[in-house]
């Protein structure tokens, strides 16, 4: 073994190792869990032979029991609203701050950074109180949950975005501009075309952390009715839990899983290699 | 006629950096007018204000008489050809050429005879279908220019579009570019480092250094005749000397470290500081000891072979480096090419021309002038 690391020609060995046990680490625990999953028994813990049962069985499954089937579509619900309202503003802001050259332009830069360092608990906290004590009107459940999602994803679309529009440069617009086309053409022309890539990559990054989302949707929803998937798991992964509910987790991981995937390849097809992993890189 | 441009006291500052400095050009229309300096000196920013990407501090742009510097791009009947000719990835050839056609009223028809007729112009029929990333950098280059020459401007600018060609393509597309202008007889506005490009393709040059015109003339006027040392430098490899001047005549005298030379060309009734110049090619070289007017002795201290030419650095007395080149013509040299031969150089009148003092760059003064806060990028 330590002669097998040791190798004077090549790329360090143990460098090797390390990455290869990383990866184990991280995988391994999940993939026991989707694993359990497909258990034929009720146990979470003792293999019991394979089964589709907690997917599609007749009772207690993902397919039939109400209680997983209204967290998924709650959660999905919210995965909607999330990207439909939080892309076309978070566009729209990066646009507007692209352009913002004046005294105050960086510090908004900053600002609109905040909330990806922000702790998500204290974010979580100030939202609720937002909507108790400021927004009694608004209250809590979907919409508060709606809001408080959008708030912070923002900045990540905010962020692809830009990334875009720096890596476009000011060239095309001008010569939209020089081509006679008005400012709203040199945008919906010009600017937003080249923008598809990083618009479909933000959209599916908005949506990906909205499902994986528990701390901001946890704090802000009003009854049983506002639960998500990974509200459910919290809940019930202390009390008497079944396979079933590795059976929604493994159907939550799949469709973040897809529609990252599908991002990044549709981003990949657009746009050059090294945007499309600096993308990658911002997945979590 | 159309397409005439006249640029009065045209400045731009970027907050404390004067870019544009004040100047003053006349470019008639059908002109193919070019803008020559190296990096910094002011030529793009020109460039970019008269197609209206960048708002002059102060000062008139006057396109055919109206002074057009608070237009909006879109406005101006000006286009541009970029030096990384920005053609639009998501649109195929015949959709950039035909992008700026829609703010024309034309029917759909003479839109089409119009691209195609510009497609053949430049030499690219065939190539409608395909994406900017799929043709070679000249095929590009054509491109951005038939997408500006469809809109028929009145003034077509270009910066720099041949920078990024490499040297054969560029000497190719230098002939058929002004072929082009020729044709089409509209004004060229064209900005270039490269001197030989300049001195090649334009009618007129202005030699820009520090924001301001050095010097504006005809081709063969800024080279022969250059008013001042940047100029004669910029253009070509000059020697250049610093000397005092006095009268001796009608011409000038100049005193070069311990010798006095006669000078007939330039400045030579500017008395006190000047610069000395003659060109590598205007030096005679002597074998050592000639006798006469107008010679110094020096020491061969480089020696390299051209092809055309000959080229030797020569220190002389009084320590100034010089240039002289020998043509390589078949005639038997007069004098030995090695190192270290001591050679005698004959500087002659009529190739010694007195040169004043190139302008001190100027800063802007914020008590003066409004400034913009926000550098542009």
């Amino acid at each position: 073994m330590i002669n097998w690391l040791r190798n004077p020609w090549g790329k360090p060995r143990w460098l090797k190792l390390i990455t290869v046990v990383y990866i184990l680490w991280s995988i391994v625990p999940v993939a026991i869990a989707i694993l359990f999953a497909f258990n034929a028994g009720r146990s979470r813990t003792t293999w019991q032979g394979f089964s589709f049962r907690w997917f599609t069985g007749a009772s207690g499954s993902v397919m039939h029991d109400p209680q997983y089937q209204g967290a998924l579509k709650h959660t999905l619900i919210l995965a909607v609203i999330c990207v439909a309202v939080a892309t076309p503003l978070g566009v729209a802001l990066a646009l507007g701050l692209q352009r913002w050259r004046g005294p105050g332009g960086g510090t908004v830069n900053t600002v609109m950074l905040l909330p990806l360092v922000t702790p998500e608990i204290v974010m979580g906290v100030a939202l609720l109180l937002l909507f108790l004590r400021v927004f009694p009107e608004i209250g809590l459940g979907t919409p508060a949950q709606a809001i408080g999602q959008v708030t912070f994803t923002l900045s990540y679309v905010v962020v692809i975005v830009r990334g875009r529009l720096t890596s476009i440069g000011p060239e095309y617009e001008e010569a939209a501009a020089d081509l006679g086309a008005p400012p709203h053409d040199q945008l919906f022309r010009v600017v937003l075309p080249l923008l598809v890539p990083a618009i479909i990559a933000s959209a599916a990054v908005a949506f990906a952390l909205s499902i994986d989302d528990f701390v901001v949707t946890q704090y802000l929803s009003g009854n049983a009715s506002t639960t998500t998937v990974s509200m459910l798991l919290y809940a019930s992964a202390r009390g008497a839990p079944t396979p079933a509910l590795n059976a929604i987790a493994t159907v939550a991981l799949l469709i973040t899983l897809a529609t990252l995937t599908l991002a990044f390849l549709v981003y990949r097809r657009f746009a050059s290699g090294r945007e499309a992993a600096a993308v990658a890189a911002l997945d979590i | 006629m159309q397409g005439e441009i006249r640029l009065e006291e045209l400045t731009k500052a970027f907050g404390e950096v004067v870019a544009v400095d004040g100047i003053d050009l006349n470019m008639p229309p059908g002109e193919f007018f070019t803008m020559l300096g190296p990096s910094g000196c002011g030529k793009t920013t020109t460039l970019r204000m008269i197609a209206g990407f960048e708002r002059p501090t102060s000062g008139r742009i006057m396109l055919d008489g109206s002074d057009v510097a608070q237009v909006p791009p879109h406005r101006r009947n000006v286009n541009t050809v970029f030096q990384s000719y920005a053609l639009f990835p998501h649109l195929d050839v015949a959709g950039n050429v035909a992008f700026g056609l829609k703010y024309q009223k034309l029917t759909t028809e003479e839109k089409r005879r119009k691209v195609k007729g510009i497609l053949d112009l430049v030499r690219l029929s065939g190539f409608e279908q395909r994406k900017p990333e799929q043709l070679s950098g000249g095929q590009q280059q054509r491109v951005a220019l038939a997408r500006a020459l469809v809109l028929t401007p009145t003034v077509l600018l270009l910066d720099e579009p041949l920078g990024a060609l490499d040297a054969r393509l560029r000497k190719s597309l230098q002939v058929e570019l002004k072929a082009i202008q020729h044709d089409i007889g509209i004004t060229f506005v064209f900005v270039t480092h490269d001197q030989e490009e300049a001195l090649t393709m334009s009618d007129r040059v202005a030699v820009m250094n520090n924001g301001q015109v050095e010097q504006a003339g005809s081709p063969r006027e800024v080279y022969e005749e250059p008013k001042t040392s940047f100029v004669a430098d910029f253009l070509g490899v000059s020697n250049l000397l610093d000397a005092d001047a006095s009268a001796d005549g009608g011409d000038c005298s100049l005193r070069i470290g311990e010798r006095s030379f006669r000078a007939a060309q330039g400045a030579t009734q500017a008395r006190g500081e000047v610069k000395a110049m003659i060109r590598p090619e205007r030096i005679g070289v002597e074998p050592q000891g000639t006798a006469g007017d107008n010679r110094l002795p020096g020491l061969v201290e480089r020696s390299v072979f051209l092809g055309g030419s000959h080229e030797l650095h020569v220190r002389v007395l009084g320590g100034d480096l010089l240039r002289a080149t020998i043509p390589n013509d078949g005639r038997a040299l007069s004098v030995g090419l090695e190192e270290g031969t001591a050679v005698t150089l004959h500087l002659t009148p009529e190739g010694l021309r007195v040169l004043t003092p190139s302008q001190p760059p100027r800063s802007a003064d914020a008590a003066e002038r409004p400034v913009e806060t926000a550098p542009s990028m």
